[in-house]
Formats: C-alpha cells, structure tokens, sequence
C-alpha cells in the first residue's frame, strides 16, 4: 500500500472522532501486566486501554512482546502480574482465594464466551476441517440459530469467496483466503472485542489492504479492535490510536496521526 | 474363506479396542496403556450384570458401556488431568497410564481375586453359514455390533457440534479452547467414548474367552491394529483391527497358532521402522 493511501485512511480515521479509550470509559483495560516464559520475563508492566469501538495498535519489531500480549489477554498465557478488565469486569483474578500466591486468569473458553475473540498470528485454522467446519467452530457455544445464520450471511458478504469454499478443507486455501476465514471465524462468536494478531503476515499487498478495509468495516458494526502489527505504517493508518512496545514496555502511546508525523517512531518503525 | 470370516470376525474386536486407542491417541498424543484395564473393568461389570442381575445381553453391554465409560473419565482425571495441565510431555502420561494399569489389575486381584469366570450363554450353539463359511451367531453378532458401533462414531464426530469439536481438539486443542469450548470437559467426553468402546469389547472378549484379571493384556493387539491403521486415525482403526484379525488367523491355520503373536509383534516391529504413520495416520514423532 502506497504511503498516500495510508494517509488517506488515517484522516477518514481522525475525522470519524472516535473517543480515545484514556480519554472515555474502557472496554478493554490491561493494567500493569507482567508475563514471564519461565525465567524470561516477556511483558513488564503492560498497560493500554481500548474505548468501546475503538481500532487500537500495537505496534514493535519481533520479539517485542506483542504476541505473548495478545495470548494473555486471551487467556492463553499465565499472567504473573496485573490484570485485563473487560468492561470493568476482570478477567484474570486472583482466584485462589488466597492474598498471595500469582493472579489467576479465567480459561480461554470463558473469556470468549464474556465477547473476546483472538485471530492469532499465522490464523491456526483447523487446516484438516473444511471451512464451514471452521466457521461452525466459531460460533459452537452458541444456540442462536437464526443469529449464527444471520452472521454466516454477514461474513459471506466481507468474504464471498468463502461462500464457494465452504466443503474445502481449510489447509488447503491460499493464505488471503485462509486469512479471511481466520477473522470470519472470530466474528462467528459474535465479540465485542476482537483481537488481531499480524493479519497481514504472509500476505501479498493487495490482499492486505483488502484486509485492513474489512477491520474499518468490522469496526462500523460496533466491534473494538485491538491490532498488532508489525506493518506500523498500515496498522496506525486504520487505527484511532497506537502504543509502542519494546522489549516487553509500552514506550509511548499516541493518536495514530501523530505517531506517523512523529519522527523518532518514522525513523524506528515506518522505515523512513 | 472361512479363515477371512474368522478372521474378520476377531478383527472386529480388534477393532473396537483399537479405536477407544486412537480416540485418545488423536487428541492426547500418548498410548493409554489403562486401556487394557478399562476393558478388563468393562467385562467385569457386564458379568456381574448377567450374572448377579440376570440382565439379557442388551442391557449388559449397554451397562458395560455406561461403567467403564464413567472408569475411564475417573481415570483421566485422576492420573492424566494435573499432567497435561502441567503440559508433561506424553511420555509422563504413557508411564502415568503403566501405572493405573497396574493400580486397576492388582485392585482386582486384591478384591475380586484371580479366579476365571464365564459369561452366561447368550446364544444358541448354533452356526450360521456365511458365503459358504460357518459363524457362530456370537461372532457374528460381535462383528455387527463393532462395525455399527464405528460407524455410529463416525457419524457423531462428523455430524455433531461436540464432534466436530473433537476433530479440532485433535487438530489444535489451544485453538479449540479458544473458540469457546471447555477441553477438559471434551477430553472427558473423548475419554467417556473410548471407555465406552472398551465396554463392549470387553463383554465381547468375555463372552468369546473368559473373564480373568490380565484379560485387559490383549490390547497389546489394539495397540498393533491401531499402528497398522495409523496411531490417532479411526478409519485406520477399524481397517487396522480387521487386517491384524484376518493376518492372525492365516497364521494359526496355515503356519501355527503359537506363531500367533510372534508374528502380530514382529508386524509392530516392522511398522514402527518402515510405515510409523500406518496405512492413514498423521505425521507425529511420537508412537508410544
């Protein structure tokens, strides 16, 4: 994608005035978090805020935390300091109803079920399902019928090339198509928070910005989005606002438009 | 022709143990060598069914299914749940199940004792004849059982929501608890169904031989069927489980039934060094 046209979807953004989740109350809040893989400690003190309908970035080079964030928001990684609020409400406890010991969080399968849905780097489709398989995955703790009837039609409409693929194995689609079914498949639990972890890894560029018009799309039916990318320059043109993470500590957060014009973050993360 | 019919007959059984095998197999990755237990366990229920409640054999293999359904959740969440919580590799939960087998065997011998016991007869002495091969009505009435009782599991993993949640648990079991469902109630529902495949193979191997603490040690033989048909796949099983029951009774015909198990073991040898994925597994390194 063309510098121009990152700028353009960065004003469309700005101007759209969505509320800054410092600014409003938070849908999704991460306060102080601390994430160790044995005695690597991966996240020091993690904090951000997501406003309800909100596109928020993450944004680092490699190995700076940004997926071990993700997993443990969702409940995947243990968390040895600090807690993730959804809607005020935590998620990760100290459940052991003790006064030490380490937090608690709630099991992946309950925090979906409270509205958060990960699209996880590389998609990690079920390759050996086929894609309405997949799709059926996405809404299995549902009852809804017509709702999950209704929700299929919606991801056909962003994604109708999955409508034709539906008895094919999903190990067997390209990588765009098998990266629209990784988001279709999060949007059939119906989230309200929908986390995106490296959506355009792996993708031409084409295909990538299809996907990043599908995000504003996702965002315009009322769905928060929390991105990591290491693409900053397209992940700050879609989003309100981004944070920075380095090595495991968020450096600086801002509205989007001011980390591209900021030229320490040009420098660093946008290549110029 | 009637070596194939016995065959396929024995092979049926093979069948059902070694589909109870690859159902944990698949979504686990280590060999649950308390399945020969569970099958003991199975037996002994249904014979306490025939013979104390005088149950007809319906209800016995459907008691046998319902008890050492229950023996196998009990199990996994005593000997494997806090091991694969704390993501043991498979080889800590392959000695764990040694152990339970062991636990299982000895808690029979201690309360029940070592004595052989006979199921009630449920059939006629009586053969059929079989594209001009002689059946027992037992054998018979075992191998439909095995192969419906495979197919209807078929049709539950690829028809319902719960199976299909399986087949992904298989595929991606992180991913699976991500779309919302609770693993450890699905590995509990995988271990229910394989406990429940193991209850009537053990009433079937029951009523074929004898009911006898160590009987649960034929699964050595589902452990063989299972690789032959590719460890974690089900179709493989069942292929698995009728090709080792139609190999093992040409051996016994035409060479010696004391080469039996000679030749079932150098088969496994062979397997696990030149076709380690069987005719339809999948790509592990593990095999144990």
């Amino acid at each position: 994608m063309t510098d121009e046209r990152c700028g353009e979807r960065n004003l469309e953004s700005r101007t759209e005035g969505r509320p800054a989740g410092e600014q409003g109350p938070a849908h999704l809040e991460v306060r102080g978090l601390h994430v160790h893989y044995g005695s690597i400690h991966a996240l020091h003190g993690v904090d951000l805020a997501v406003g309800r309908g909100e596109i928020v970035c993450v944004v680092g080079v490699n190995g700076a935390g940004k997926s071990t964030l993700m997993w443990a928001v969702s409940g995947v990684l243990p968390v040895t300091e600090g807690s993730v609020l959804l809607d005020g409400v935590p998620l990760v406890r100290s459940g052991t109803g003790r006064s030490y010991g380490p937090p608690r969080a709630l099991p992946p399968h309950e925090i979906v079920n409270l509205g958060i849905s990960l699209v996880p780097e590389r998609r990690r489709l079920f390759s050996a399902l086929t894609v309405r398989e997949n799709l059926i995955m996405g809404s299995i703790r549902r009852t809804d019928r017509d709702g999950i009837a209704a929700d299929l039609e919606r991801c056909f409409s962003l994604y109708p090339v999955l409508k034709e693929r539906l008895a094919q194995r999903a190990g067997t689609l390209s990588g765009g198509e098998q990266q629209m079914l990784a988001v279709s498949r999060a949007l059939m639990s119906r989230p309200s928070v929908l986390l995106l972890d490296e959506p355009s890894l792996g993708l031409a560029p084409l295909v990538a910005d299809a996907l990043f018009d599908t995000i504003l799309k996702i965002r315009e039916e009322g769905v928060t989005v929390l991105l990591v990318e290491q693409n900053a320059l397209q992940a700050l043109s879609v989003s309100d606002r981004g944070y920075v993470l380095q090595t495991g500590e968020i450096v600086t957060s801002a509205p989007s438009g001011e980390l591209i014009e900021n030229p320490l973050i040009r420098k660093a993360y946008l290549g110029s | 022709m009637q070596t194939l019919v016995t065959g396929l007959s024995v092979g049926g059984i093979y069948s059902l143990m070694a589909v109870g095998y690859s159902l944990i197999f698949s979504i686990l990755s280590f060999s649950n060598f308390a399945h020969g237990a569970v099958i003991m366990l199975g037996a002994y229920i249904g014979l306490a069914l025939a013979t104390r409640l005088h149950w007809g054999l319906g209800l016995v293999v459907a008691g046998s299914v319902v008890g050492a359904g229950i023996i196998s959740v009990f199990n996994e969440r005593v000997a494997y749940a806090a091991l694969r919580r704390r993501r043991a590799p498979s080889l800590f939960l392959m000695i764990s199940a040694m152990g339970c087998s062991v636990f299982l065997e000895n808690t029979v011998y201690a309360t029940i004792g070592s004595r052989f016991f006979a199921f009630p007869e449920f059939f006629r002495r009586e053969v059929v004849s079989l594209w001009g091969s002689s059946l027992s009505l037992l054998d018979l009435f075992a191998f439909t059982v095995s192969v419906g009782a495979i197919f209807a599991l078929h049709l539950f993993i690829t028809k319902t929501k719960t199976g299909i949640a399986i087949r992904a648990g298989v595929n991606d079991m992180t991913m699976c608890s991500l779309m919302g469902v609770n693993t450890d109630r699905l590995i509990s529902i995988v271990f229910f169904l394989a406990g429940a495949f193991a209850g009537v193979a053990g009433v079937f191997l029951g009523i074929k031989y004898l009911v006898y603490p160590t009987m649960g040690w034929v699964t050595n033989k589902a452990y063989i069927a299972a690789v032959i048909g590719g460890l974690g796949s089900l179709p493989g099983a069942l292929a698995g489980g009728l090709i080792l029951g139609v190999l093992e009774t040409l051996v016994s015909t035409y060479l010696s039934s004391v080469l039996r198990d000679v030749f079932s073991f150098t088969m496994l040898i062979a397997l696990l060094i030149w076709l380690p994925n069987g005719l339809m597994g999948r790509e592990t390194e593990e095999k144990i």
